[in-house]
C-alpha cells in the first residue's frame, strides 16, 4: 500500500483529455500535501504522444500501449488496470467524469472493494492522505461531503473544470512500460464504430441546453444562425409563441405555460423579453443566459447572465468563440 | 375504532398512476384542445387504449370495474388536465353507457358496450331539451309505442359528444302529461343507409370544455325495437335515472375540485415569480388571502366530497349529501376561479395565461346535474322538512 | 429472453429537499420511480415483445415498493423486493451484493438499469452488480439492438463529441439513458394488476448473505456533511463592449456555472 495519488489518464484517439491534466495539476497539490507521489496511468495504443504531453505532469507514468486497448472498453481497461493498482494500492485513483470514467469507475472499484464517489465537483485532501470529496446529490438540489473507509484506493471521478490546468508544473516522469493483459476471448465487448452526434436531437424539454429567440429574430430563415449555435452546443432549438403563431416555428419547440416547461441546465434566451408566460417556463432551468436590445428587459430579472446586445452580431460571434473553446475538449 | 379518514395504498398508487397519465398525455396539449374546438380523435384513440374507458363496466365487456372512491379519484385527476376532454371520457364511461350495461340485452352490449369501452363507438345521454333542462317533467320527446317497437320523436340540446355520437340514450316521455312519470329511456343510434336513427343537428360553441363537442341531436320519427327500451317497466325512467344521480354529482364536485386546484396552483405560480412594487405579489396580504380563503375551503370540498363517494360505495343512502357537495365544491370552484383572474391582474384578460380557461371551464359545473338555483330551493325544503 | 430490470423509488424532482443539519436531510414525501428506471423497464418489455419470456423488476428497499409495482403496471411479469434492517446505512457497492446475490444464479440473458438514481445520482449499482456477475456492461446506452438473444447485443452509447456502436456478448448489463426509449403509459388493466400484486420479499438470510458485507459497517465511502447550494445570485450583467463580452461570457459558463 502506498500514499500514491494516481490519475487515470483517459485518451482518446491518441490525446489525453484536458480533464486527466486537471487532475494531475490538483493531484499535483495534494501529493504535496501529503508528501507523496503523482503517478498517471494511461492506456491505449500508439501512446508516444500521449506520453510526452504527460511527462510533465507527473513523477510516474504507467503505460499499457496494447492496440486492443485503443478504444475504450470496460473488460479490456479493468483487466489492464486492476493488478497493477491491487498491487501498489495507491491512496487515490482519480478520473475524470466523462462517459468512459462513469463506466469504468464504479465496475473498479466494485473488483477492489474500494470506495468511490462519482461526479465530484470539488476534491480536498487531509495530511494523512485522507480524501473528501464533495459531489452534487438530488439534482444538485444539495451537496455531499464525502469521506472514505480505510479501503485503498480511494476513487473519485470528477467533472470538467473543476480544478485548472497548471501549465507549469514541471515534473519529470518516469516512464514505466506494462505489459498488457494480452488474452483476447476475455474481452466481451467490441467498439466497431465512432459516429459524429447526428440526429437524435432532444426535445426540448430533454435537452440539458436549450438555445431560444423570440419574433426578435424577424425571419423565419434567420433560425439558422440560432442553429448553428445549438450544433456547437449540441443544444435544442426551443423558441416563443410569437414564431409559433406566425408559423416560423413549430409548436412543439414553444418554451412557455402555453408551451412546454424546460429544465436544462443552460438556458439561452436572444432577444425575448421575457413576459412572465415564459419565464414560468423555463424556472427550473439551472443557469440562464439572456441577450436583448433593452437593458430594461423583464428577462434580465430572471438571468444568472445578461448582455445588452443585438442577436445578429452576438449569436455569430458567441458560435464561433465556442468553437475555438471547445474544440480544446476531447 | 371507526373514521378512518385514509385511502387504501392500492387507490393512493392508482392515483398516481392516472395523475401520471394525465401528464404524458393530456396535459401537453391543453391549450391546443381548449383553442381548435374539435373532437381530438388521435388523443381519444390514444387515451382509448390505456383502458380507462372500462373503468366501470364488467370484464367479459372488456372493462375492469372498480370501487367508488376509485372511480371519483381517476375523474378528479382526469379533470386536472383538460376539463373538455374529460369530459368526453366520462360521458363515455359513465352517463352514455351505464343504462346500457345495466338494461341492454347481450346482443345490445355485444354491439355497444364492448366497442364504447374500446372507445371505438362514442356514445352520449340526451336529457335537455329547448324548455328543459332540470325539469325534467317538463321532458316533451314523445315515444310512441308501435308494433315492434317505439318511434321517438323530437329534439335534444346539449349533447356533449352530439356531432360525433353513434349512439345515445335517449330520455323520452310516452304522455307529456304524465310529466316525471311518463319518462322512460331508449336506446337510439345513429342514423345509417340501413338503419333509422337520430341525426346530429346543430353544433354549440360554448365558452368553455371546448374540445368536448356539443350539439342537438334530432329524433325524426325515428323507430327502435323493443329491446332497444332500456329499462323494466314503463314510466320508471326517473327512478332509474336516479341510480346514477349521486355517482354525477360527486363525479362533477371532482371536476370543480380538479379545475379550482388547476387555477389556484398555477396562480400560486405566477403570484410567486410576478414581480409588482419591488415584490412578488405572493408576499403581500391581500394576495395571501385569497389562496387561504381558498385552502379552507377547497379541503372541505375535497373531504366532503370523498365522503359522499365513500357513502356511495357502502350503499348508504345519501341523496342530500351529493347534492350538497357538488354544491359546495362547484361555488368553491366559482370562486377560485374569480380569485384566479384577479391575481393575475390584466394579465387575466389574455388568453396566454391560463386563468382565463378555468375560468370558462368551470362555468358549467353550476348546469351539470340540476342548477344552484333548483337544487337550493330543494335542499331548503327538504332542511326545514316544509 | 430472461430479463430483470434493477428499479428505485426516488423523490419526485419535484419534491423540496432541505438540509436540516451537517448529517441530516429534510426529503419533502413525494416518490416517484427512477425515470432512468422506467426507461430500462420499457427496453425489457420491448425485448419480450420480439422475444417472448420474462420480465422481473428488483428493488433494494425496506419499504417502498411503488417502483415495482409501477413496473408491474407497465407489464412486467414479476416482481421481488430485497429488504432488511441489516442493509440500513448500505453504501452502493453493498446494495449492488445484495441485488448480486439474487441475481447469480438465476438464468438471465440481460439486466436492465436506469443509468443513476435520481437521489444519489451516482450511477454504481448498475456497473457495480455487472462486476459482481462477472458479465460485461456498457452505460448509459441510448440504442439497442439484439438479434440472436443467446449471443449478442449492439449498442450505441453517448461519448463526448459524438455516439460509439459496440458489440457486447451476452448475458450483459447496460444501463439507459434518456432517448434509448419512450416509456409506455401503463393501461388500467396492468395497474389494477399492479394494485393487488403480491411482492415476494426477500431477506438477507434468503440471499445467503452476511451482515460483514452489508450495512453501514461494510460502507466504504460515507457522507460527512450535507450542504445547500450557494444562493442563485442576481444577474451579473457583463458590461464589455463586443466581443470581449463573449470570451468573458463563455469563460463564467465554463468556469464558473460549468455547464458547457
Amino acid at each position: 500500500m502506498s500514499d500514491e495519488i494516481w490519475v487515470f489518464a483517459e485518451q482518446q484517439q491518441g490525446r489525453v483529455r484536458k480533464v486527466a491534466f486537471e487532475l494531475l495539476s490538483a493531484g499535483a497539490e495534494f501529493s504535496r500535501k501529503t508528501g507523496s507521489a503523482l503517478a498517471a496511468i494511461l492506456l491505449g495504443s500508439g501512446l508516444q504522444e500521449a506520453v510526452k504531453s504527460l511527462t510533465p505532469f507527473a513523477d510516474k507514468i504507467y503505460v499499457v500501449d496494447a492496440p486492443g486497448l485503443a478504444s475504450y472498453t470496460s473488460d479490456a481497461y479493468l483487466s489492464n488496470m486492476a493488478p497493477l493498482i491491487q498491487e501498489h494500492r495507491p491512496a487515490a485513483l482519480l478520473g475524470g467524469a466523462t462517459s468512459t470514467g462513469k463506466d469504468l469507475f464504479p465496475r473498479l472499484a466494485t473488483h477492489l472493494r474500494a470506495g468511490y464517489a462519482p461526479d465530484c465537483t470539488g476534491l480536498t485532501v487531509e495530511e494523512n492522505g485522507a480524501l473528501i470529496a464533495r459531489r452534487p446529490i438530488y439534482g444538485g438540489k444539495v451537496f455531499a461531503e464525502m469521506v472514505f473507509s480505510e479501503a485503498r484506493p480511494q476513487m473519485a471521478t470528477v467533472r470538467n473544470n473543476t480544478f485548472p490546468v497548471h501549465e507549469a508544473l514541471h515534473k519529470s516522469a518516469q516512464v514505466i512500460p506494462i505489459s498488457a493483459q494480452a488474452d483476447p476471448s476475455f474481452v466481451k465487448q467490441k467498439v466497431l464504430g465512432l459516429e459524429k452526434a447526428a440526429g437524435m436531437k432532444l426535445d426540448i424539454s430533454e435537452a440539458e441546453i436549450v438555445v431560444a429567440a423570440g419574433r426578435g429574430i424577424k425571419a423565419p430563415e434567420n433560425f439558422k444562425i440560432l442553429e448553428e449555435l445549438a450544433e456547437v452546443l449540441r443544444a435544442s432549438v426551443g423558441t416563443t409563441r410569437a414564431t409559433v403563431d406566425e408559423g416560423w416555428r413549430d409548436q412543439k419547440d414553444q418554451i412557455g405555460k402555453s408551451g412546454k416547461n424546460i429544465s436544462a441546465k443552460l438556458y439561452m434566451a436572444f432577444g425575448i423579453s421575457g413576459a412572465i408566460h415564459h419565464i414560468l417556463g423555463i424556472g427550473t432551468c439551472k443557469t440562464v443566459v439572456a441577450v436583448d436590445t433593452d437593458p430594461n428587459a423583464l428577462i434580465f430579472n430572471y438571468a444568472d447572465y445578461g448582455i445588452v446586445g443585438d442577436l445578429f452580431k452576438i449569436i455569430p460571434a458567441l458560435t464561433e468563440e465556442l468553437k475555438k473553446t471547445l474544440a480544446g475538449d476531447p | 375504532m371507526a373514521l378512518d379518514f385514509t385511502f387504501a395504498e392500492e387507490q393512493e398508487f392508482f392515483r398516481q398512476m392516472v395523475r401520471d397519465a394525465v401528464n404524458r398525455l393530456i396535459m401537453p396539449k391543453v391549450v391546443e384542445l381548449d383553442e381548435k374546438e374539435e373532437f381530438p380523435w388521435d388523443l381519444w384513440k390514444e387515451f382509448a387504449t390505456l383502458g380507462y374507458l372500462g373503468l366501470r363496466h364488467e370484464e367479459k365487456y372488456g372493462g375492469m370495474a372498480t370501487d367508488t372512491v376509485s372511480q371519483m379519484i381517476f375523474y378528479e385527476e382526469l379533470a386536472r388536465g383538460s376539463c373538455g376532454f374529460a369530459m368526453t371520457a366520462i360521458m363515455q364511461i359513465l352517463m352514455g353507457t351505464y343504462f346500457i350495461a345495466r338494461f341492454g340485452s347481450e346482443s345490445i352490449k355485444q354491439r355497444i358496450l364492448v366497442p364504447a369501452i374500446k372507445g371505438e363507438k362514442i356514445g352520449t345521454i340526451c336529457f335537455t331539451e329547448d324548455q328543459s333542462g332540470s325539469d325534467l317533467g317538463g321532458t316533451k320527446t314523445l315515444a310512441t309505442k308501435v308494433e315492434g317497437g317505439w318511434r321517438i320523436n323530437g329534439r335534444k340540446q346539449w349533447i356533449t359528444n352530439g356531432p360525433i355520437a353513434e349512439f345515445c340514450t335517449c330520455m323520452a316521455t310516452v304522455d307529456p302529461k304524465l310529466g316525471l312519470k311518463g319518462l322512460n329511456f331508449y336506446l337510439v343510434e345513429k342514423k345509417t343507409a340501413d338503419r333509422d336513427g337520430f341525426a346530429p343537428g346543430q353544433k354549440l360553441h360554448k365558452l368553455g370544455s371546448r374540445c368536448s363537442v356539443t350539439g342537438e341531436l334530432v329524433f325524426d320519427n325515428v323507430f327502435v325495437p323493443d329491446e332497444n327500451f332500456l329499462g323494466e317497466e314503463i314510466g320508471k325512467g326517473v327512478r332509474y335515472a336516479g341510480e346514477i344521480l349521486n355517482e354525477v354529482r360527486i363525479m362533477t364536485a371532482m371536476c370543480a375540485l380538479a379545475i379550482a386546484k388547476g387555477a389556484m396552483e398555477d396562480a400560486r405560480e405566477y403570484a410567486k415569480n410576478r414581480i409588482a412594487f419591488g415584490n412578488p405579489i405572493s408576499k403581500y396580504q391581500l394576495i395571501r388571502e385569497k389562496f387561504a380563503k381558498y385552502w379552507a375551503s377547497y379541503e372541505v370540498s375535497w373531504n366532503y366530497a370523498y365522503k359522499c363517494a365513500w357513502m356511495i360505495q357502502n350503499k348508504i343512502p345519501c341523496t342530500n349529501e351529493c347534492m350538497l357537495a357538488k354544491y359546495h365544491a362547484t361555488e368553491m370552484c366559482m370562486a377560485a376561479v374569480e380569485e384566479a383572474m384577479r391575481i393575475y391582474g390584466g394579465n387575466a384578460f389574455c388568453t396566454e395565461y391560463p386563468p382565463q380557461r378555468y375560468w370558462r371551464d368551470a362555468k358549467f359545473l353550476l348546469y351539470g346535474g340540476g342548477t344552484h338555483e333548483v337544487l337550493c330551493d330543494y335542499l331548503g325544503r327538504i332542511f326545514c322538512k316544509d | 429472453m430472461e430479463n430483470y430490470v434493477l428499479v428505485k423509488q426516488v423523490p419526485d424532482p419535484e419534491a423540496i429537499i432541505k438540509v436540516k443539519s451537517d448529517s441530516e436531510l429534510e426529503v419533502e414525501n413525494k416518490y416517484f420511480t427512477n425515470f432512468f428506471d422506467e426507461i430500462a423497464i420499457e427496453a425489457g418489455l420491448k425485448l419480450r415483445e420480439k422475444f417472448g419470456g420474462k420480465v422481473t423488476v428488483l428493488t433494494v428497499d425496506p419499504k417502498k415498493v411503488d417502483a415495482l409495482r409501477r413496473g408491474i403496471a407497465m407489464g412486467a411479469d414479476d416482481a421481488i423486493q430485497i429488504a432488511d434492517a441489516a442493509l440500513e446505512g448500505s453504501d452502493q457497492l453493498a446494495t449492488a451484493r445484495a441485488l448480486a446475490a439474487y441475481l447469480k444464479d438465476k438464468p438471465f440473458d440481460l439486466i436492465l438499469a436506469g443509468r443513476q438514481a435520481m437521489d444519489d445520482d451516482a450511477g454504481i449499482v448498475g456497473p457495480a452488480v455487472a462486476e459482481l456477475l462477472g458479465i460485461p456492461h456498457v452505460n448509459a446506452i441510448i440504442g439497442l439492438d439484439i438479434e440472436d438473444p443467446k449471443k449478442e447485443a449492439k449498442v450505441i452509447r453517448e461519448v463526448e463529441g459524438g455516439q460509439e456502436v459496440l458489440s457486447c456478448s451476452l448475458p450483459a448489463l447496460f444501463t439507459c439513458q434518456k432517448g434509448l426509449n419512450h416509456p409506455r403509459i401503463p393501461q388500467v388493466m396492468n395497474v389494477m394488476k399492479a394494485m393487488k400484486a403480491q411482492i415476494k420479499k426477500l431477506d438477507l438470510a434468503a440471499l445467503g448473505l452476511s451482515k460483514a458485507d452489508i450495512g453501514a459497517q461494510a460502507a466504504r465511502i460515507k457522507v460527512r456533511k450535507y450542504l445547500s447550494p450557494p444562493k442563485r445570485p442576481p444577474v451579473r450583467m457583463i458590461k464589455e463592449d463586443f466581443p470581449e463580452n463573449l470570451k468573458i461570457l463563455v469563460k463564467l459558463l465554463r468556469e464558473e456555472a460549468k455547464v458547457i
